[in-house]
């Protein structure tokens, strides 16, 4: 161990006196490497970034990995009041539950009827269904005057739903669940429900179907929840005071969904119950991690190995200068070895050198990729959202790092071998 | 007295050639510690290489090679760099100083070889020591260029006498110098006999031959004593 450290020690202070004596064949051996390494670093901290980008983006519409998803069709009124009694009171389960709601002028049509986008235009009538499934178009008495109402979709949540999906806060906040419950309900809005509000002035008065009267909700807060379509969430309890039980679910466009930590008994007593009154509901457990890195994984490896080629070419380069360099200390290596000092280290005083400038370059590299990131996210990240809280990620240094040894070893390795077989007695002779 | 080096029958045949030529054929030679010992010939007589041999540079085709009572004669690279490291000194003609580094790290690089690793402060300690030893103690920061020849040629026996060897080879050492220099440069290898280290020095050069305990003669690869012209110094 001592003998190991002896000359690990050796081929350091060696290997750093030449560095020190040959500056411009180190520099020109670290331009070579320079961008090799940095478009190793540059393609790993792309691919990292993109992938937690995507990977957010999924999480944000589906939910965090490993949360168990159980949906429901809305149509028949027997799972309302199965889930809520289940789930209530739980925090291990959310129950969200989706209606139409309209909030604006009284007995007029809404300027995004259907509930779309507020930038498209989809053309046509709306449908409406009854009961039995039976569903046509509304007639233009049925639709009314157009006028300054917004429609959205409404999700009642029975408690804090972030712990399953992060919502980003926008503005404002998000719902209290700890809080007595209000008479005017307190709705969070998505940002395009955002957008709405902002682009129509409409009064405060929300239309729910099946309420017993019209509401006037409060805006706490806005999220960007993924979803395209406007949409407000508001506390289950709040939104039970005006809309009575078995009305909470839309018949048209029902949508009852069940988010729960896996392993919580919430599913098994929920599906028993839901079979028991011949209701198939659907399970999965999101998996976005693993969906998006079979995706990514190509792409990321036809970059890679792109990036693996410019690093050979830097190789070459440490390669060429190393040659070189051995060639024109023949001499030192020979006297060197006439002093004592075995092969093995002549070959790592060599290695050392290549390494120290491999491991150089990258240091290099990582801060020029670094301090690029931070220049792009200061000037651009106001206008690309992506680019927003971005930080170097720790994968593309380890890569960079990774990459200069690998080039260091590469480099060096033959000309180490070289300068191992240096003979003493031909270099001596007087 | 038990001898330092005992040769015998050493034969080196250079092969690669149409006809395999013979440089040293059956030397046979004993080395006692403290011993001054010149060896002489025409260029090409074999002289260096049997330098080669005895500083395990090269390994004879045949004969024996006991280093003090040890056959070395077959010994692995590994095992001959630990022994030149702890046994020997080497000094060349071309003093194979390294530019870069002043005369301290010069003499240093023998200390820092791989072979037992020394603190930073006893290292500075015995380089000064062996600068002393030769006298330019003064010059421990100058680099190569700033230095003289002769001044070199000190640095270069500083570094072949840092790690105490047994023996110190000397392949005409002062082949690059003038004659009041080359003069300088014996005294300072003749001053290491004093504390038991034998010098066998390679010269054409008579005068410095004589000074020499023995003088050996090498002709065509054939070692002869000749008749002792000198004494230790």
């Amino acid at each position: 161990m001592i003998r190991f450290s002896g000359r690990l020690r050796s081929a350091l202070i060696i290997g750093l006196q030449g560095i020190r004596s040959r500056k411009l064949r180190t520099l020109l051996s670290m331009v070579s490497l320079f961008l090799g390494v940095l478009a190793v670093v540059v393609v790993q901290a792309g691919a990292s970034i993109a992938e937690r980008a995507v990977l957010a983006d999924m999480e944000l519409y589906d939910g965090f990995d490993g949360t168990v998803v159980m949906e429901m069709g809305g149509s028949s009124p027997k799972v309302e009041p199965i889930v809520l009694d289940t789930v209530a009171g739980r925090s291990d389960a959310v129950a969200m539950t989706g209606m139409q709601a309209i909030i604006g002028e009284p007995g007029v049509r809404p300027v995004n009827q259907g509930g779309g986008s507020f930038d498209d235009s989809w053309g046509g009538s709306p449908m409406i269904c009854d009961e039995q499934g039976n569903c046509r178009e509304q007639t233009p008495a049925e639709l009314g005057p157009q006028g300054q109402a917004i429609e959205l979709r409404l999700t009642a949540l029975t408690g804090d739903v972030r712990q399953f999906r992060p919502y980003r806060p926008q503005a404002g906040q998000w719902l209290d669940f700890t809080s007595v419950p209000m008479m005017a309900p307190r709705l969070v809005l998505n940002k395009e429900a955002a957008k709405g509000f902002d682009r129509y002035k409409v009064p405060a008065e929300m239309r729910v179907p099946g309420a017993s009267a019209n509401m006037t909700p409060q805006f706490v807060g806005v999220v960007d929840d993924g979803d395209a379509s406007p949409r407000a969430y508001v506390r289950l309890d709040e939104l039970t005071q005006w809309v009575p039980a078995g009305k909470l679910v839309d018949p048209n466009m029902g949508e009852v969904r069940v988010l729960m930590s896996s392993g919580t008994p919430v599913e098994q007593v929920l599906t028993s119950k839901l079979k028991a009154v011949n209701i198939e509901p659907y399970v999965h457990i999101v998996n976005s991690r693993e969906e998006q890195e079979s995706e990514l994984a190509l792409m990321r490896w036809i970059f890679l190995a792109m990036a693996g080629l410019v690093l050979l070419i830097g190789v070459a380069g440490i390669l060429n200068v190393g040659l070189a360099t051995v060639g024109e200390r023949v001499e030192e290596f020979a006297l060197r070895r006439a002093v004592g000092t075995p092969r093995a280290l002549l070959a790592g005083i060599v290695l050392a050198e290549t390494l120290i400038t491999g491991l150089l370059t990258a240091a290099l590299a990582i801060g020029a990729s670094a301090a690029a990131l931070k220049a792009l996210v200061t000037l651009a990240g106001d206008s690309q959202p992506f680019l927003q809280g971005v930080e170097f990620p720790w994968e593309a240094g380890v890569a960079g790092v990774i990459a200069g040894l690998v080039a260091g070893v590469l480099g060096g390795f033959v000309p180490a071998i070289r300068a191992a077989g240096i003979p003493i007695a031909t270099v001596m002779r007087a | 007295m038990t001898a330092l080096i005992q040769l015998s029958g050493i034969t080196k045949v250079l092969k690669g050639q149409e006809q395999p030529r013979t440089i040293l054929d059956g030397v046979g030679l004993e080395v006692f510690p403290g011993e001054s010992i010149a060896i002489v010939g025409r260029s090409g007589s074999g002289k260096s290489t049997l330098l080669s041999v005895l500083g395990l540079f090269d390994r004879p085709d045949q004969g024996t090679y006991l280093l003090s009572g040890n056959d070395i004669s077959r010994l692995p690279e590994r095992r001959a760099a630990k022994l030149r490291s702890s046994h020997f000194g080497f000094v060349f003609q071309r003093f194979f100083l390294l530019k870069h580094l002043t005369a301290a790290q010069n003499v240093a690089m023998a200390l820092v070889n791989g072979q037992g690793w020394l603190p930073r402060r006893e290292r500075r300690a015995r380089v000064m020591q062996a600068l002393e030893q030769v006298g330019i103690a003064h010059l421990a920061k100058n680099r190569p260029a700033r230095m003289s020849g002769g001044e070199q040629q000190r640095v270069a026996i500083a570094r072949a006498l840092v790690r105490e060897p047994k023996i110190l080879l000397a392949d005409e050492p002062t082949g690059a110098l003038d004659t009041e220099t080359g003069a300088l440069v014996i005294d300072a290898l003749l001053g290491v006999t004093a504390h038991g280290c034998a010098l066998i020095l390679v010269t054409h050069d008579r005068d410095h031959a004589a000074r020499m305990g023995r003088v050996l003669h090498l002709d065509a690869g054939v070692l002869t004593e000749q008749v002792a012209v000198g004494g230790t110094a």
